[in-house]
């Protein structure tokens, strides 16, 4: 089975036990030092990884600015699902931040598995159908840049803001600005 | 107070005046101005619309002659009582710059002492509604209760319904049956006089009166009934309060919206709105600043400006803040309607938009 | 009346004339991050200034004669009386010119108002703090009240996001809290150099292990959609919306509940808040244009 901690996490909590232990069976406990690489960008990968402990850095590289970096995943987030979707090669390089124990799941015999077993294909699914939502709308929250200052280039427009203006002076309590 | 009902003959009305203005009040009342029935200072009853009335719908207004002398015998104009008591334009703070710092003095204006001539049943539940505004939450507006203190009030019952009235609908006329000095109810030779306080006693002492007869008072309740089926219009404001909560995203608002000029003649006549903006007056020459309040109106669309842009943005937010505002969250906050059925906004809207219409049709299509 | 608030007793000076102003005088200047400065100002006389006194949560109405009055939150202790601080950033014609004031200008001054953060509710509870960018100014004085009364309190942590790096308020303090909470940190964006999480600050909610979220309660102050994910979040991990605490912002001036501008549905920001109930707030906050 997996550790108790990594039982408790949101994934693997509403998968029903004997279906998680089908999913145990198959997975392998490994640990990262500080700085490895656990995948690279554009590269195929074979492994999912549910993180146990650790941080793990997700980027991509852009001509000129170089590798940036767009996320940080912790323990409990599942990494790399491309393999369990079979897209073949992978859209960002993950770093450990500091030493990090992951549960490698090979993602063609995962996928193998859930074909043969749709009870156990739905429930893994399901799970990272939910995943994938939480990183969306995390994305998307990103992307409002609600914290956009007076000289930050926002970039998101919205026709009801006078461009680049600030958000209220502090939290709480709006600013009642009369002419001036 | 039970007192029986005095009766005098018309031109004691003048002596009545004439006592207030001895009384140190300011009088205002009734006058026609620019064609339409507005309030003024009164000193004489020959300042009175006598002899006119009006005729009132959805985006019109006019004065029509009566062909009597009646001196009450219209409804309800472009003007209302908040006037005297949220004035449109008072000073909160004069500042000036001293040595030492900033130096603030309260509410230098001096309190005018008014006495109100003509105040309608719908007006005096809308005096009643803004009492529980300004004096009676958290924090109290000590410019309305320095005048609201002072003020007398001679109230009229209506003897002519326009055909935007709908007190009833709201259960606030057309009888006053409290909440005045005196009461006064217009017969063709001369007033009947209910006693509503004791300084209303002490003033109407000063005229020459008469106990009423039997059948003064029996015209009087005609009168009553006679204005009462005057009012064709009926406003179902049944279950109100969540039936516009609920119907946030109704299509009537944007229907409403492409009619509505967000031009703000709703609020500026409405006897109860009570929005407001302060100004900061500079005066170059003497390094004085004055905090100046002014009426403002949810349809200005910068009303709710933060520095990131408005919060609402088109005349579908801002008609729609209006409406459930004075129809339904009012109680939520005050305990009350915010509308007193007085039906200025209908007659002043330019395009004759009818708040009683606009619920009517989410009422008919609601979820 | 809609009002289930933190109730503080306006003072019945403030009560009969909310509009009386004070003079306050600016004592220090503490700059923070770039456009946002910290405020030390005491009230003059001196009695005002010992008499005042505030919760964590409310606001005062700054004023700089002239150019009008800003609704600024206190970011300061409310042990520490005879001085108060508010954290100001610049966005509107008042707030740029107050950060030109030096040490020593007076300014005008209305409040407290508003409700407040409701600490005893939290005793006995495992609190989660979780802020957006500057809203972490109207939640110092409530983390300085839970580190002044620690034992009360189960489980606190604070989970605080910026833009970047540059966006996080109070850095100098983090240490210090650290010791008495569990203090996490997050950007939107990564800048060269750093090596810390990166992604909203709800992502932090997410991960958090919530042993008991039957006795967790939220406290959140950001941006408005910042605020309605941390909620959703929160709720999506047992913890019901009457144990979650946000707060609000409108266009405020009057801060008396008088002029009508500050209004969401039927509750006035200035007064049935800022701090509201999520409960209170959320069918009003999820309308557009409301």
């Amino acid at each position: 089975m997996f550790s108790e901690a990594l039982e408790e996490s949101e994934f693997l909590s509403r998968i029903p036990v004997p279906l998680r232990q089908k999913l145990a069976a198959l997975s392998t406990r490994r640990e990262f030092p500080a700085k490895a690489v656990l995948f690279q960008e554009h590269q195929p990968h074979e492994f999912l990884y549910l993180i146990e402990a650790g941080h793990v850095r997700l980027e991509m590289s852009v001509p000129v600015r170089g590798r940036v970096t767009l996320l940080t995943a912790g323990p409990g987030d599942v990494l790399a699902w491309s393999p369990l979707l079979g897209s073949g090669a992978m859209t960002a390089t993950a770093t450990a931040m500091d030493p990090v124990t992951v549960w490698a799941i090979n993602g063609s015999q995962l996928r193998a598995l859930c074909e043969q077993d749709h009870e156990l294909g739905f429930h893994v699914m399901r799970q990272f159908a939910t995943a994938l939502s939480h990183r969306l709308i995390a994305t998307r929250i990103q992307l409002l840049d609600l914290f956009a200052g007076p000289s930050d280039a926002t970039g998101s427009g919205n026709s009801s803001q006078p461009s680049g203006e600030a958000r209220a002076s502090v939290k709480a309590a709006a600013a009642a600005e009369t002419q001036g | 107070m039970t007192e029986p009902a005095r009766c005098f003959p018309r031109a004691q009305l003048q002596t009545l005046l004439n006592e207030l203005w001895r009384r140190d009040f300011t009088v205002l009342g009734p006058q026609i101005d620019q064609q339409a029935i507005v309030y003024g200072e009164l000193r004489e009853t020959t300042q009175l619309p006598e002899g006119w009335s009006d005729e009132q719908s959805a985006g019109q207004y006019r004065l029509v002659p009566r062909g009597d002398q009646a001196w009450f015998g219209y409804a309800v104009g472009p003007h209302s009582w908040k006037r005297a008591l949220f004035p449109p334009l008072v000073t909160l703070l004069r500042v000036q710059a001293l040595t030492e710092g900033w130096n603030f003095e309260d509410l230098p204006e001096p309190v005018p002492q008014y006495a109100l001539i003509g105040v309608r049943a719908c007006e005096l539940a809308a005096i009643r509604v803004q009492d529980q505004v300004f004096l009676n939450g958290p924090h109290q507006d000590p410019v309305y209760r320095a005048r609201r203190e002072r003020l007398f009030i001679v109230a009229v019952n209506c003897s002519h319904a326009a055909s935007t009235c709908f007190c009833s609908s709201m259960n606030t006329g057309p009888e006053c049956t409290s909440g005045f000095d005196l009461a006064l109810t217009e017969l063709p030779d001369g007033f009947v006089c209910t006693i509503g306080s004791e300084r209303g006693r002490e003033v109407l002492s000063a005229c020459d009166t008469e106990p009423a007869t039997e059948a003064q008072l029996a015209a009087c309740h005609q009168q009553v009934r006679d204005t009462e089926a005057q009012i064709t219009r009926r406003f179902d404001t049944d279950n109100i309060h969540d039936l516009l909560l609920g119907n946030l995203d109704h299509p009537r608002w944007k229907d409403v919206a492409e009619r509505c000029l967000s031009c703000t003649n709703c609020t500026m006549v409405c006897p109860t709105c009570f929005c407001s903006s302060v100004d900061e007056v500079t005066d170059l020459q003497t390094d004085v600043t004055e905090r100046q309040r002014k009426w403002d109106s949810c349809f200005n669309p910068d009303f709710s400006y933060m520095n990131s842009g408005l919060v609402r943005n088109d005349v579908r937010s801002r008609y729609r803040q209006w409406l459930t505002h004075k129809l339904a969250s009012w109680h939520d906050q005050f305990g009350t309607s915010g509308c007193v059925g007085c039906g200025r906004c209908i007659t002043w809207c330019p395009v004759g938009i009818d708040l009683t219409e606009e619920v009517a049709a989410i009422r008919e299509a609601s979820t | 009346m809609s009002v289930i608030h933190s109730p503080q007793t306006t003072c019945s000076r403030q009560r009969a004339n909310p509009w009386h102003t004070r003079r306050v005088r600016i004592a220090e200047i503490i700059p923070e991050l770039a456009g946002v400065a910290t405020y030390r100002m005491i009230l003059e006389p001196a009695e005002e200034a010992a008499a005042y006194d505030f919760a964590p949560g409310q606001f005062n109405m700054l004023y700089v004669p002239g150019l009008g009055e800003s609704a600024i939150s206190h970011s300061g202790d409310p042990a520490v009386r005879g001085e108060m601080w508010h954290t100001i950033r610049e966005a509107g014609n008042v707030t740029r010119a107050l950060a030109r004031l030096p040490v020593g200008a007076t300014l005008g001054l209305r409040g407290p108002f508003g409700t407040s953060w409701p600490v005893e509710e939290l005793t006995g509870r495992d609190v989660v703090i979780v802020a957006g960018g500057i809203g972490l100014a109207p939640l110092r004085p409530l983390l300085y009240t839970l580190l002044h009364r620690r034992g009360e309190f189960g489980r606190i942590s604070l989970l605080t996001g910026a833009r970047t790096a540059d966006g996080l308020l109070y850095s100098g303090e983090y240490d210090r809290w650290s010791r008495d909470m569990d203090l996490q940190l997050t950007v939107d964006r990564a800048t060269p150099g750093w090596t810390g999480p990166v992604g909203v600050v709800t992502l932090l909610l997410q991960r958090l292990k919530l042993p008991d979220p039957g006795n967790t309660r939220i406290v959140t102050c950001g941006p408005d959609v910042m605020m309605q994910y941390v909620a959703r979040t929160a709720e999506g991990r047992g913890i019901a919306a009457e144990h979650i605490r946000v707060s609000l912002e409108r266009n405020m001036q009057c801060a008396a509940g008088l002029c009508g501008h500050c209004q969401l549905g039927p509750e006035f920001v200035c007064q049935d808040g800022p701090v509201f109930r999520y409960d209170q707030v959320r069918l009003w906050m999820n309308v557009e244009g409301l």
